[in-house]
């Protein structure tokens, strides 16, 4: 009977389409605090601009494949403070960074020590909120060695820590990320444990770690299962991210989720805590976020080393209905 | 292995032109092979096509007997590839490990597939662990699909913590678990409640469990598995239940069979004996 993947079992998944009607929180402004631009287009943040989204922070992880040497992690670590900064400034969202070793590369382990060496070139980095993401995937040896060393890292230089959990065996890896973390003597409230489901959520809260939630069809958490886990277990220290990729993913998952929190009849208040507000207060604490920088006018005129997305007099808001592109 | 190695050569040869055969046995006399191998396995398809392999009855019933009755499914440029590496005459260890390494490094997805199908032909089978490891990380299906399905490789060699990975990586990508060489051989204990504590989660999103799942936990069931075991067996669907109770055949734990005894359905199922794991 098992087991490949169709479009009828995916459709039936996925239940009735709904519209997203985003009039039920217009207005209201939302922060997603793990995203990946670098593998977004530009309509992407179009659309994200559109429906509410001021600000985000983008994770420094794994680029779909293993990197085979060092200066590629030098340069998508400088592209993360570089020219994605820029881009994401062009559409008038502030983007922030979280920089770290991913969990499945540190299972290099030679190129890993090497990554080591130029990490502290980036974190102290302006606009960088974090080390992130790392933690653990397979839940080897190396893994738990570089998670530990870039623990020490985060508490030296006084950073939050932005902890990825493995799909794989979540629960007892998301136990011992925590674990290890006290261990190292970092506070939790410093720590946004993050890809949590039902299963894990209880003793991540009970710990008074942030409790990040990942929306993302069909292998992490949907967002009516978001919604009841909110009515359980209340809005303190709990926050939604799209965690969009290269894979099939979704940069709205923020705005949909609190139209859908809306529509389900969760207070504003609640719904501006877990989609916007919690993760401002827990990577605030880098020093790094001032909200004062939201709202700054997207400068459709500003160049990064000389270069913009916009070329040749393009106009910024192409009419996507035309079928002509002039 | 040279025996097989021999039948793979004859299949190839029917699947390939004089040229291409030609150019095959010409490479694998050249004296300096480290120098050359990456150029020839890289532009191998261009000389052999891309053709799903013909076998004759003779050669598949010796394939079969050998335990490599699958390469029936493969194409002629990965057979020829795996071929390829399985001839190289380079005796010194570390060199032969650096000169594939740099194959596995640059592969596109087509190379990587022949690369990891190749690892039951290498000789010095312990150094390919670490790389076999990383394959498993990769998030390509057809590369997975190469490392776990019919490739006795892994189970052969692959430490508990790697072998675990592999098959719950299998799960969570949902390959056809029924084709991982050494499956119920190599299950544990650790991997069962991992396992168990995947059907927890799918369970709580309101998702499915792969039936075959049971049968890594069947041998394992203790007082802790038989308390999530009941939660699958009162809430979940029939394939799910027929599967639960097929593995408690397989457990010693009492307290577990004499609770499958109280579903009529299930003791009927299971009272005929020809419920299997094939049957799901």
């Amino acid at each position: 009977m098992c087991c490949s993947s169709s479009i009828a079992r995916d459709k039936a998944l996925m239940g009735e389409p709904e519209a997203f009607d985003i009039s039920a929180v217009k207005g209201m402004r939302f922060f997603d605090p793990h995203v990946h631009m670098t593998s977004r287009t530009t309509d992407d943040y179009q659309a994200m601009a559109d429906a509410g989204v001021v600000a985000l922070i983008e994770p420094a992880f794994w680029l779909g494949q293993p990197r085979t040497g060092l200066d590629s992690f030098r340069d998508y670590y400088s592209s993360l403070i570089g020219w994605e900064r820029f881009r994401s400034s062009q559409f008038g969202i502030k983007h922030y960074c979280t920089i770290g070793l991913n969990s499945r590369e540190a299972n290099n382990e030679s190129l890993a020590e090497q990554v080591m060496e130029i990490l502290p070139l980036f974190i102290y980095k302006e606009g960088v909120v974090g080390i992130g993401e790392i933690g653990f995937d397979d839940q080897t040896a190396a893994e738990e060695k570089y998670y530990r060393l870039q623990l020490e890292l985060a508490k030296e230089a006084g950073l939050p820590v932005q902890v990825h959990t493995p799909h794989r065996d979540k629960k007892k890896g998301t136990q011992r990320s925590m674990d290890i973390a006290l261990e190292h003597g970092l506070d939790p409230y410093q720590v946004i444990i993050d890809h949590n489901n039902e299963e894990t959520v209880k003793e991540v809260l009970d710990r008074g770690f942030f409790a990040a939630f990942t929306i993302y069809p069909f292998t992490k958490m949907g967002n009516e299962r978001m919604v009841e886990i909110v009515k359980q277990y209340g809005a303190e220290r709990i926050m939604v991210n799209s965690a969009a990729d290269w894979g099939i993913s979704d940069p709205l998952a923020v705005p949909k989720t609190a139209a859908l929190m809306k529509m389900r009849g969760l207070s504003d208040h609640d719904i501006e805590l877990v989609t916007y507000r919690n993760a401002i207060t827990a990577f605030a604490q880098s020093g790094q976020i001032d909200e004062a920088d939201f709202n700054a006018q997207a400068d459709l005129t500003e160049k990064f080393e000389g270069n913009t997305i916009l070329r040749g007099g393009q106009q910024p808001r192409p009419d996507k209905s035309s079928i002509i592109i002039s | 292995m040279k025996a097989v190695k021999e039948i793979i050569w004859s299949v190839i040869k029917n699947n390939i032109s004089l040229e291409a055969e030609k150019w095959l046995e010409d490479f694998i006399q050249l004296p300096d092979q480290s120098l050359q191998v990456a150029k020839a396995f890289v532009m191998l398809p261009r000389k052999t096509g891309k053709l799903l392999v013909a076998i004759n009855d003779d050669q598949q019933k010796a394939l079969d007997t050998a335990g490599f009755g699958y390469i029936r499914s493969w194409t002629i440029d990965r057979l020829s590839r795996v071929w390829l590496l399985s001839n190289l005459t380079i005796q010194d260890k570390e060199q032969l490990y650096s000169t594939l390494e740099r194959l596995f490094l640059s592969a596109e997805v087509n190379e990587a597939v022949a690369l990891y199908s190749a690892l039951p032909f290498l000789p010095y089978p312990e150094i390919w662990v670490k790389r076999c490891a990383e394959g498993i990380r990769s998030n390509i299906g057809s590369v997975l699909e190469a490392i776990m399905e019919n490739n006795p490789y892994p189970s052969a060699h692959l430490n508990e913590a790697a072998w675990n990975q592999l098959v719950l990586k299998a799960f969570f990508t949902e390959k056809n678990i029924k084709l991982i060489v050494g499956l119920d051989e190599r299950a544990n204990l650790q991997l069962a409640l991992t396992l168990v504590d995947y059907a927890k989660e799918r369970w709580a999103a309101g998702r499915q469990v792969n039936p075959q799942l049971w049968r890594l936990v069947g041998k394992f069931i203790n007082a802790e598995i038989f308390e999530d075991l009941k939660i699958g067996l009162r809430h979940y669907d029939q394939t799910e239940q027929r599967a639960i109770a097929l593995a408690v055949t397989e457990s010693e734990f009492q307290p577990a069979k004499d609770y499958i005894n109280t579903f009529p359905e299930l003791k009927l199922a299971l009272a005929d004996g020809s419920l299997n794991w094939n049957s799901f």
